[in-house]
């Protein structure tokens, strides 16, 4: 069970990170106006968006190392 | 899980005097082309063939950029193997699903060594495409998401993949033990362990899915997209992308497997089904590549506006006619070999990987008449025509990575078995 909601939460949060960092991180979406639209709106805004790709794929790797509890597992 | 193993398996381990001189010769040639990097790195980008587009009538973007175009395409071959054997449970290439994850992660590693090599400040172009790189321009797409995410769930892919075997290869005494054992991670082969495998790699196929095609599409519209670029804006860019990066990729993948039958697998481990399924497979991306090629080509002649027309000239008729009709030649003659071989339903593995490395040679000259001559020829400023001749700097540094990436896919193979042990493929 702690694994699943480890992993789960690791997906929710790599694929939340992807949509945050796109839509209101990033440098803005639209047609340019000012000089605004020319950097994003927080600095390493895309090294998070890809964070955000990592984490979704390394829950894959906690969600079969991770041992659930210490419980053994029958063969 | 199956019977312990007495040794370890595909001669991992043992390292004969002819191997040892092949990854001499291979590392002499990675050595000069980063001699080459040094000379780019310390004199400037002088020592290139680049010079800039327009007033001094060269081309900003040369072999490096093809190359790099060139190592993600062929980097297409593992992950597709991965998921079509996952994901559409295509049991005839279980065999050939490791060496082909290790390939999309070598020519991964290639393409982040060629951005660097086109790079005059290496540092500061990587540092500031984490920093400003916009998400809605292809470059974004390709260098952040292809070399990141793309590199990061390609090692995943192979590092969970690999973990049965590690635990096996962990049960023979040596030096590599502690290395198996890590590799592991505790893996004991339980029925949980399994289906928790299962249900792992059926979800990260359905995630790399989507990922592969973003990931060459983009590397297409970093092209397609330039409005301002003759030659180059068509839709047909992202698609033709990622067609090409198949037949390079499935190209590249028959000749591994070709040669590790050869030297380690022997015909009962990889069978003719195996390379009858590439063959074919390689047969059906060709045809549809060389489609679009006509396409593009028949609009461009047809229709195409004065500058656009000057591109397709230089292709066709003028400065890169040779190289344009050794590339199609290069892609006709294949696919002749196996349309004959598809009906005649023979094995013919020696035109097979004549075939692999035909494609493979074809599309580093496409790549390279992507990227060059829109630069050259057809610029909508009152230029005259261009020219680029890569320096032997540029092609040492290209032999040198081409000879890195066998060197680090012969030492793989050294140290993990490059195919799935026996008893081990459920």
């Amino acid at each position: 069970m702690r694994r699943r909601i480890v992993v789960l939460l690791m997906v929710v949060a790599g694929f939340g990170l992807q949509a945050v960092t796109y839509l209101f991180l990033a440098t803005p979406i639209g047609k340019p106006t000012d000089d605004s639209f020319s950097n994003p709106r927080v600095p390493f805004a895309p090294a998070l968006f890809i964070l955000g790709v990592v984490l979704v794929f390394l829950a894959a790797v906690v969600y079969e190392v991770l041992p659930e509890n210490g419980r053994r597992e029958s063969r | 899980m199956a019977a312990r193993l007495e040794r370890l398996p595909f001669g991992v381990g043992h390292t004969s005097g002819r191997w040892k001189l092949w990854m001499a010769v291979l590392a002499a040639i990675a050595i000069l082309g980063w001699y080459g990097w040094y000379l780019e790195l310390s004199r400037g980008m002088i020592v290139t063939g680049l010079r800039n587009i327009g007033p001094m009538g060269g081309a900003t973007w040369g072999m490096d950029v093809a190359f790099i175009v060139y190592f993600v395409g062929v980097s297409f071959a593992g992950i597709t193997v991965a998921a079509l054997v996952r994901l559409a449970d295509v049991k005839a290439l279980r065999p050939i699903a490791r060496m082909a994850e290790a390939l999309t992660v070598v020519s991964l590693v290639l393409a982040v060594f060629a951005i660097m090599y086109d790079l005059g400040q290496p540092l500061r172009g990587i540092v500031n495409l984490f920093r400003y790189a916009r998400p809605q321009s292809p470059f974004f797409g390709t260098f952040t998401l292809v070399i990141s995410g793309y590199l990061f769930a390609s090692l995943v892919y192979l590092y969970l993949g690999g973990r049965r075997d590690a635990a096996r290869c962990a049960e023979v005494p040596g030096r590599l033990q502690r290395f198996y054992q890590l590799w592991a991670a505790g893996y004991g082969d339980t029925r949980e362990e399994q289906e928790r495998r299962s249900r792992a790699s059926f979800w990260l196929a359905i995630a790399i899915v989507p990922l592969l095609v973003v990931a060459h599409s983009t590397l297409g519209f970093v092209f397609g997209l330039q409005v301002g670029r003759p030659g180059w804006y068509s839709a047909l860019q992202a698609p033709s992308f990622v067609l090409l990066a198949g037949v390079s990729g499935i190209g590249m993948l028959i000749v591994i497997a070709a040669v590790v039958r050869r030297t380690v697998a022997g015909t009962d481990r990889l069978d003719d089904g195996v390379f009858r399924w590439l063959g074919n497979a390689l047969m059906i991306l060709l045809l549809a590549y060389l489609y679009f090629m006509v396409v593009e080509l028949l609009t461009s002649i047809y229709t195409g506006a004065e500058r656009e027309r000057e591109v397709t000239e230089a292709l066709l008729s003028g400065r890169y006619a040779p190289i344009y009709w050794a590339a199609v030649a290069l892609l006709v003659i294949p696919l002749a070999f196996l349309i004959m071989r598809y009906f005649r339903r023979g094995a013919g593995l020696t035109t097979l990987v004549a075939s692999g490395v035909m494609v493979n040679l074809s599309a580093m000259a496409k790549r390279f008449l992507i990227v060059v001559p829109s630069q050259t020829h057809g610029t909508l400023l009152p230029y005259q025509p261009g020219s680029y001749t890569p320096t032997w700097v540029e092609w040492a540094e290209m032999a040198g990575l081409i000879a890195f990436g066998a060197l680090l896919l012969a030492v793989f193979a050294k140290l993990f078995p490059i195919m799935p042990v026996e008893g081990s493929e459920s």
